[in-house]
């Protein structure tokens, strides 16, 4: 009898059943969905975060209908602001030494962020999908290759 | 060290999360050691059963563009998963149990793999069948549901319940009972919009996401697949030619093979050696035959012609051209061990005098 050839096209395996996020391209979902403020009722400093809680946070809330908002009383402790984000990841900023303004830097700080980790920009090297501009230079053809 | 860290991660992830800015009073009474109750307290249960705060399903809707479709009941019935339905009939029986999203899911499933197919089978008309139905499975199934669920952070809004496999239905995972909830918020725009909308909303989120075709296409010999399908366009047989090569006989060469139909250069491969630089090309060429790609403007879809509104005028809808059959090299499919012949069924003669 014949030995049995391997089957002409390679078998598909469950695993590779999978797609790649694309953030952006068609719907874009915020990466921050929670902030929780903390403060302390007493101590001067958190005199400035009671302000901006009183006069800036609804408008916050309402402005950005995607994220939870939290406040916490937090006795004899300094202010705190929490970013919750959607890769379980979360950031922790201290509001005291901030004035109002400061503080709102902040805040959008965390809302601007991802949540992903800070890598310094010297040393990482180009990670895309995406093909580049002018092409990628190749020593064996004419024109640069294309992907 | 970070390996416990993960599996630590990992297994918090699984775990029902419970805001404290959600409950009234922590700990809760049943976990204090004076309270009598028949059976012991388990933290894991009872965080399974605390239904999460609405603010976090109002904020989950806006954040998917649904806040003027769903309502948080709705919201809140596309993340139970019906497992957690036991769970509740044991430990909470004088409450109503909550709505689950068993139908939803099916609904949405469906709707899912009609408008993942139709779009596949249009954009790219010569894929074979195989392979088309692995994409749909890549661009809608079980995986990307639930890593679509953990995107949009329903995963921790899910109510559900680990269940092992019985001999009657299969085991709930965690993945399975995440990939419920994208599929029950598909049916949920369906039901409260319409087919468009819904469909809409999969091209957003599933049909844009990356999936690449290429490794789904792998050929134990692609060179004779490809002798076999230039035959069958009825074009010249395909010969390979060196186009350029840098490095022989030392140890890293490079050579760029084009194979050619006749003038027609069909495909280009490199390698460190010819044949690998042959095999390459031939399934260049072959990659380039079976995606062809429609363009997106020229997209036509069957299920353009439901009307947006109910009772409204139905869209146009011109098919594609069909695309060409895959050609079965070897013993595609076929084992090499011949099977006795089955009696056919006698066929009735069709008397034409």
């Amino acid at each position: 009898m014949a030995s049995k050839l391997a089957p002409a096209t390679k078998p598909i395996f469950r695993a590779q059943l999978t797609s790649r996020p694309s953030n952006g391209h068609t719907a874009f979902v915020p990466q921050i969905r929670k902030l929780v403020f903390e403060y302390c009722d007493k101590w001067a400093s958190s005199a400035n975060t009671r302000t901006y809680l009183h006069n800036h946070l609804e408008e916050l809330a309402r402005a950005h209908p995607h994220i939870e908002v939290v406040v916490r009383q937090r006795n004899l402790k300094q202010p705190i602001v929490r970013g919750f984000y959607l890769n379980d990841n979360e950031k922790v900023i201290p509001l005291n030494g901030f004035e109002v303004n400061g503080i709102q830097n902040k805040v959008q700080l965390l809302l601007d962020s991802s949540g992903a980790k800070i890598k310094s920009l010297k040393r990482r090297t180009v990670e895309s999908t995406a093909e580049s501009a002018r092409g990628i230079w190749s020593g064996v053809h004419d024109t640069p290759f294309k992907i | 060290m970070a390996h416990a860290q993960k599996r630590l991660a990992a297994t918090a992830s699984r775990v029902a999360h419970v805001p404290l800015s959600s409950i009234k009073s922590f700990p809760p009474k049943e976990a204090l050691a004076a309270s009598t109750s028949k059976r012991p307290f388990s933290p894991e249960t009872w965080s399974a059963l605390q239904p999460p705060p609405p603010s976090a399903f109002s904020a989950l809707a806006h954040r998917i563009g649904l806040a003027s479709t769903v309502d948080t009941g709705d919201l809140q019935q596309a993340c139970t998963h019906p497992s957690v339905l036991q769970l509740h009939a044991t430990h909470l029986p004088n409450q109503p149990p909550p709505p689950a999203n068993g139908n939803l899911a099916t609904l949405g499933n469906s709707l899912l793999g009609l408008f993942a197919t139709e779009h596949l089978s249009a954009t790219y008309p010569h894929l074979p069948t195989r392979v088309l139905k692995a994409a749909v499975s890549a661009y809608v199934g079980p995986y990307t549901c639930a890593n679509v669920a953990r995107e949009i952070g329903a995963a921790h809004l899910l109510r559900w319940q680990r269940t092992p496999p019985t001999p009657l239905k299969p085991a709930v995972l965690h993945s399975d009972a995440l990939s419920s909830i994208p599929r029950a918020l598909t049916a949920l725009v369906y039901q409260h919009r319409s087919l468009p909308v819904a469909r809409t909303f999969a091209q957003n989120f599933f049909l844009s996401r990356e999936v690449d075709l290429r490794p789904m296409l792998k050929f134990r010999d692609p060179k004779l697949n490809l002798t076999e399908t230039v035959a069958k366009f009825g074009r010249e047989r395909p010969v390979s030619r060196l186009l350029n090569e840098t490095g022989r006989f030392s140890n890293s060469p490079v050579f760029v093979v084009g194979v050619y139909s006749g003038a027609d250069k069909l495909g280009e491969g490199f390698g460190s050696s010819l044949k690998m630089a042959e095999y390459r090309a031939a399934e260049d060429a072959l990659h380039r035959l079976y995606l062809t790609r429609t363009p997106p403007h020229l997209v036509q879809l069957p299920t353009a012609t439901f009307p947006a509104v109910e009772g409204g005028e139905e869209g146009a809808y011109a098919p594609g051209d069909l695309g060409t059959s895959e050609v079965l090299t070897g013993s595609a499919g076929r084992s090499s061990i011949v099977l006795p012949k089955r009696p056919s069924f006698a066929e009735e003669d069709v008397d034409e005098s």
